[in-house]
C-alpha cells in the first residue's frame, strides 16, 4: 500500500518518539555497565557514557568475591526456587480444584478467595501475624505466606476452564483420578500459562526488597534487592566492605584505591539485573499470553 | 451432601493449602484491624489487649499527618493524570507503525523495565541525576546551565516520581489495550477509508471507542493502588531532604508502626487508607457501568 505524504510524514514522527522512547530504556544500562566495567577512579572524572575507557573487571572481583554479597545472592537464589516452585504448586492446585464445576460449595470458597483480593488489614496486622507464627526473622518469611496468589489462581482457573471438557472426561473414563487428570492431562497442557506463571512470581522474589528489609533484621537472611537498598543510602565504601572477610582479598591488589563507592555500586546492580537479562528474550512470548489470559472478561 | 464431599475428597484437598494460607495471611490480618481500637504492644496478644476506643485515631489532630495526607494525594493525583493516559497512546502510537520488526523491538524495550525492582531504577536514578557527574547534570552544565540536585530537591522530587513511575510501567501497561486492538473488525477500518477518513480519524473513531471497555476495566483496577502510592518506589528514594514532600501514607505508617512501635495507630491509619480504596473501587465502578454499561461485576 502507498502511503501518503502525510502519512510518510506521521510514521517518520512515530519511528522517532518511538526510538526515543527504546534509547531512554537501554542507555541507562549501557551507562552503568559501562561505569561497572571502567576503573573507578578513572570513571570519577567523567566522560564514561558508552563505553569504559579503562576497561577492567576488578570491580565485579571485588563484588564477587564479597561474602556478604555472597551470601546476600544465595538467599535470593534460595528463596527465587524454592519461592516460585511453592508459589505455583499451591496456586494450580487450588485452580485445578476450583475448575470442578460440581463441587459442592465452589461458590463459596470463590467468594473466600475473591474477598481477600478486595480488602486487607493492611501492613501493621499482617506483621502481627508473621510475628505471632514465628515467622519474622526465618527464611521462610520469604516463602510461606506468597506461596498463594489469589490474582495468579484466577489467571490460572481461567486457563483451566478453556481446556475441553472432553479431555478431561475421557481420562476419567480410563480410570484416572483427579491428581491423574492433573499430571498427565492438565500440566502438559498448561504449559505455557505455568510458563509465564511461574516467571511473574519468580521475578517477584528476585525484586523482592521490601520483606528482607522489614521482616528480617538477621544480615544473615537479607537477600540481594535488600542489600542493594543498603547500599543505596550508604556515604562511603567502608559500609560496603568493611564488615566482612573480604579486606584482605582487597588488600592484595594495589586497585584498592582504584575502586569507588560509585563503581562497586554499579557492578552490583549489574550482577542483580543480569539474570532478568538473560531469561527475559527466552520468556517473553509467555508472559504476554499470561497477561493476556489474565484479562479476559467472563 | 455428604457422598457429594466424599466424591471430591481429592479437590478439596487440593484446595485446602489455598484456603489455609489465606486465612493465615488474609483473614486473621482482617480479624487484627481492632489493633487500631486497642493498645497493642508486642509481647501482648491482639485478644488480651486493652480497648482504647478513639484514642489511635490522635493522629487525626496531628498537623504532620495532613502534610502526608496532602503529599499523598498529591502523588497519587499527578500519577493518575500522567500515568493513566500514556500507556494508552503509547498503544495507539505503536499500533501505527507499519514495520513489525520495529514494532516489536519496541514492544519488546518498552516491557523491559517492568522486571526490574524499584531498587535498581532508584540506581539508575542515582547514576543519571547525580550533582558530580551525573550525566543529566553533565548535560546542563555544557549548555551553561546549574546543576539541578534532582534527588535532594523538593521541587523535583514529584516530577521524578511521576516519570520514572511513567518509564517504568508504560510499556507493560500497553499489553491489554494492544490485545484489545487487534480485536477490532478491520471492516470498520476499510468503510472509515472508503469514507475518506485519515489515520487521525481512524483513530478517533473507531481505535479509541474500540478499546474503551477496556480503558475502562484497567481504570477500575488501578483504583486500589493510587491511594497505595509508594512504599516500593518512593521510600528507596527517600532522603530527609525530601521529606517533607515525599512522605506518604505508606511510609508514615512505616515508620510510625513497624520502626517505632505505634502499631495501634499505624494500623488506625492503615484502616482509613483501605476503606479509602475499597470507596474507590465501587464508585468507579458504579460510575463505569453508568457510562458504558461495563463494570468489573
Amino acid at each position: 500500500m502507498k502511503l501518503s505524504a502525510s502519512e510518510r510524514t506521521g510514521q517518520i514522527l512515530i519511528i522517532v518518539l518511538l526510538s526515543l522512547l527504546c534509547v531512554s530504556v537501554l542507555y541507562p544500562f549501557l551507562y552503568m555497565l559501562a561505569i561497572s566495567l571502567n576503573v573507578g577512579s578513572d570513571a570519577a572524572n567523567g566522560g564514561v557514557y558508552l563505553w569504559p575507557r579503562k576497561f577492567t573487571l576488578y570491580n565485579f572481583e571485588v563484588v564477587l568475591g564479597n561474602a556478604v554479597i555472597q551470601h546476600a545472592y544465595l538467599i535470593t537464589i534460595l528463596r527465587t526456587m524454592i519461592g516460585t516452585i511453592a508459589g505455583l504448586l499451591v496456586t494450580l492446585l487450588a485452580a485445578f480444584g476450583l475448575s470442578y464445576r460440581g463441587l459442592p460449595l465452589r461458590g463459596t470458597l470463590l467468594g473466600y478467595v475473591l474477598i481477600t483480593m478486595l480488602f486487607s488489614g493492611g501492613l501493621i496486622p499482617f506483621y502481627i501475624q508473621l510475628y505471632n507464627l514465628s515467622l519474622v526473622n526465618t527464611f521462610w518469611v520469604y516463602v510461606i505466606p506468597s506461596a498463594f496468589s489469589a490474582w495468579n489462581m484466577f489467571v490460572m482457573l481461567k486457563f483451566l476452564q478453556g481446556i475441553p471438557d472432553a479431555l478431561i472426561e475421557s481420562a476419567e473414563l480410563d480410570g484416572a483420578g483427579p491428581l491423574r487428570v492433573l499430571v498427565s492431562v492438565v500440566v502438559p497442557l498448561s504449559q505455557p500459562m505455568l510458563a509465564a506463571l511461574g516467571l511473574f512470581v519468580a521475578v517477584m522474589h528476585w525484586n523482592d526488597w521490601f520483606a528482607g528489609a522489614f521482616f528480617v533484621s538477621d544480615q544473615n537472611l537479607i537477600p540481594v534487592q535488600t542489600f542493594l537498598q543498603h547500599l543505596l543510602s550508604a556515604q562511603d565504601i567502608s559500609t560496603v566492605l568493611g564488615s566482612n572477610n573480604n579486606i584482605e582479598s582487597l588488600a592484595r591488589g594495589s586497585m584498592l584505591e582504584n575502586i569507588t563507592l560509585m563503581s562497586i555500586k554499579m557492578a552490583t546492580v549489574m550482577i542483580s539485573a543480569i539474570p532478568i537479562l538473560c531469561v527475559y528474550p527466552f520468556l517473553q512470548r509467555y508472559f504476554v499470553k499470561g497477561v493476556l489470559i489474565g484479562s479476559v472478561k467472563g | 451432601m455428604l457422598a457429594k464431599v466424599v466424591k471430591y475428597r481429592w479437590q478439596y484437598l487440593m484446595i485446602a493449602p489455598a484456603v489455609v494460607l489465606l486465612f493465615l495471611f488474609s483473614y486473621i490480618p482482617m480479624a487484627g484491624i481492632q489493633v487500631a481500637f486497642k493498645d497493642f504492644h508486642i509481647g501482648l496478644t491482639i485478644w488480651n489487649s486493652p480497648w482504647v476506643e478513639f484514642e489511635n485515631f490522635s493522629f487525626l489532630q496531628d498537623d504532620q499527618f495532613w502534610v502526608v495526607v496532602r503529599n499523598t494525594l498529591w502523588i497519587a493525583l499527578l500519577k493518575f493524570v500522567f500515568g493513566f493516559p500514556a500507556p494508552i497512546l503509547l498503544a495507539l502510537l505503536i499500533n501505527e507503525v507499519r514495520h513489525s520488526g520495529f514494532k516489536r523491538f519496541v514492544q519488546s524495550v518498552s516491557y523491559l523495565p517492568h522486571f526490574f525492582s524499584w531498587i535498581v531504577v532508584a540506581y539508575i536514578l542515582q547514576s543519571m541525576l547525580t550533582l558530580d557527574g551525573g550525566l543529566v547534570n553533565q548535560f546542563i552544565t555544557n549548555l551553561g546551565g546549574q546543576p539541578i540536585f534532582f534527588l535532594g530537591s523538593t521541587e523535583w522530587f514529584r516530577p521524578m516520581i511521576v516519570v520514572s513511575g511513567l518509564w517504568k510501567e508504560v510499556g507493560w501497561n500497553t499489553i491489554l489495550y494492544l490485545a484489545a486492538i487487534t480485536t477490532i473488525d478491520p471492516q470498520l477500518y476499510e468503510a472509515a477509508r472508503v469514507e475518506g477518513a485519515g489515520r487521525l480519524a481512524q483513530m478517533r473513531h473507531i481505535t479509541f471507542p474500540g478499546i474503551l471497555p477496556t480503558v475502562s476495566i484497567v481504570l477500575i483496577l488501578s483504583m486500589p493502588s493510587l491511594i497505595a502510592v509508594g512504599m516500593d518506589q518512593i521510600y528507596p528514594l527517600m532522603n530527609p531532604a525530601i521529606q517533607p514532600v515525599a512522605d506518604v501514607l505508606d511510609t508514615y505508617i512505616l515508620r510510625n508502626g513497624l520502626q517505632q512501635g505505634y502499631f495501634g495507630t499505624a494500623t488506625a491509619i492503615g484502616l482509613l487508607s483501605s476503606a479509602i480504596s475499597l470507596l474507590l473501587v465501587l464508585f468507579t465502578n458504579r460510575i463505569s457501568r453508568q457510562l458504558n454499561g461495563e463494570g468489573l461485576w
